[in-house]
């Protein structure tokens, strides 16, 4: 127990001795985790604006003049069986007529003398598949059921938003990767630094009889601290962004999302910072102390 | 004890030792003496398993040059104390720090490091002199600091390369008379110099080294 309090205090000292080493891996470190921290963060939002944008986006399916309510409602149900479709909502001929006025400020029987507007129904996509939605598809399928005269949707506005979804989430675990591998590279680095300023020591702690691993733990120690004093950095400034996000978000922009913060994702940044700083200190103190 | 048995090592430059034989029987204190040059120190890093012999073999309390494994080296070293002509304290260290260093590698408590840093300060005579730094001290306070690290862990055997190269001669005459009075409470001491009138006349044994060629003088 004393050799390992003696250890830790050893690797505090370490950082304490280095400290333009350490802040510097102590800054770089943060500024990965920090990236890592946004892409998490940004995965499982863009999910979450991906199914904002799917409930917005709606299918307009307008009958023959000839379909009855009843009769739509046989229609509806075809529909409802289609793939990627949430719900339908029928917009009864009497529902036309109370619209027609809501936006145009007129009676459509005044004016005709008659209701021209056939039943319609409004189509929503399925919000909750992980997978991307294509519109064509349900639109083909929609066109094949009989009794349906025209079918307005908003082009394949939703298929875009769906590929770029689809483009961020695939090169998400490449990019975080690559700056999981730098993080490794700077705590190697930092602890191969730490090792050559502290040649002499470690000579001397050889020769009075030190074991490899006495020698080598708090340089381990040290780069698992720098990497958890990079964390206690990146959580809140990961928060912060998250907040100052929803601000400009209500206050500057029509959208109505707020974005979420998944604490599992600390968690994960955590176990993740605390294994690439043991690794890389442990590999860079195998390596370099002989 | 420290035995060699037809010990030979050449350095890559050809310099080194040939075919050394040598026997230094428990509690004994041996000087090795010989020019600059003359395998000195090869042989002293023999000892501490730094080196090892091309030819022959080195027993050091039990530990064999030819069986030991890398593992094994510390916990042989832990049996030896070293005291180097150039001190090797650690400069960022206080003195206290420097001289408990081997008692946190053994895994010593608290309170047994602090008494025995004490009881080592006291021997030494650098009682007060605990928080001063090593480049705070005079080169002979610096190598007694040295002596004090190398005993405090009570070893076996005390290894003292030159270590009255850089002292002046009352200082020197000081650290003989210091491992003189370790020696008597059992500790094998080997101490090389090339200081031969420090060492004559002290009825201790005497191997003298000349172009790598040990002999008893």
């Amino acid at each position: 127990m004393n050799k390992i309090i003696y250890l830790f205090r050893e690797g505090l000292i370490n950082i304490w001795r280095h400290k333009m080493t350490g802040l510097t891996a102590i800054l770089s470190l943060s500024i990965s985790l920090y990236i890592i921290g946004l892409l998490s963060l940004g995965e499982g939002n863009t999910y979450k604006i991906l199914q904002y944008f799917r409930s917005k986006y709606k299918i307009e399916v307008f009958f023959n003049q000839e379909v009855g309510n009843e009769e739509a409602v046989g229609i509806i149900h075809k529909i409802k069986k289609i793939k990627g479709i949430r719900n339908v909502t029928i917009i009864e001929k009497e529902d036309a007529i109370r619209i027609f006025k809501d936006q145009f400020g007129e009676d459509i029987i005044d004016v005709l003398g008659y209701n021209p507007l056939p039943v319609s129904a409004v189509v929503n996509l399925e919000r909750n598949k992980k997978e991307s939605i294509r519109v064509e598809p349900i639109i083909k399928s929609i066109r094949k059921i009989n009794q349906i005269n025209e079918i307005k949707y908003q082009g394949n506005l939703i298929s875009k938003i769906e590929r770029n979804f689809k483009k961020v989430t695939d090169r998400l675990p490449i990019i975080s990767f690559s700056i999981t591998i730098i993080a490794l590279l700077i705590i190697y680095n930092t602890i191969k630094l730490s090792i050559y300023s502290r040649k002499e020591s470690i000579k001397t702690l050889q020769l009075i009889g030190a074991s490899r691993l006495f020698i080598k733990l708090p340089f381990i120690i040290e780069g698992v601290l720098l990497g958890l004093l990079s964390i206690v950095i990146v959580i809140p400034s990961l928060l912060l962004t998250v907040e100052a996000l929803n601000y400009f978000i209500s206050n500057y922009s029509t959208f109505s999302i707020t974005l979420g913060v998944d604490l599992s994702i600390f968690l994960k940044l955590f176990l993740m910072t605390t294994f690439i700083t043991f690794f890389g200190s442990f590999r860079a103190s195998s390596r370099f102390l002989k | 004890m420290i035995k060699f048995q037809n010990v030979s090592y050449a350095h890559n430059k050809g310099y080194g030792v040939s075919n050394l034989n040598m026997d230094i029987p428990d509690g004994e204190f041996a000087f090795l003496i010989g020019p600059t040059g003359s395998g000195k120190t090869t042989l002293m890093r023999l000892v501490y398993f730094d080196l090892f012999p091309d030819t022959g073999h080195v027993m050091v309390n039990g530990f064999f040059s030819n069986k030991i494994s890398k593992r094994q080296i510390p916990k042989a070293r832990k049996s030896i104390g070293m005291v180097f002509q150039d001190y090797k304290l650690l400069s960022d260290r206080t003195l206290f720090e420097n001289i408990s260093l081997p008692l946190h590698v053994l895994g010593f408590k608290t309170k047994e490091i602090n008494s025995r840093v004490e009881e080592a300060l006291d021997l030494v005579g650098l009682v007060g002199k605990e928080d001063h730094f090593s480049y705070e001290l005079s080169g002979g306070e610096q190598q007694r600091a040295c002596l004090a690290r190398a005993i405090i862990k009570e070893p076996d055997v005390i290894l003292a390369d030159e270590p009255t190269g850089n002292l002046d001669p009352v200082a020197s005459f000081e650290l003989v008379r210091l491992l003189e009075t370790i020696n008597e409470t059992g500790t094998t001491i080997l101490m090389a110099s090339h200081n031969y009138s420090l060492i004559k006349g002290r009825g201790k044994p005497i191997y003298e080294l000349k172009d790598g060629i040990l002999r008893v003088r």
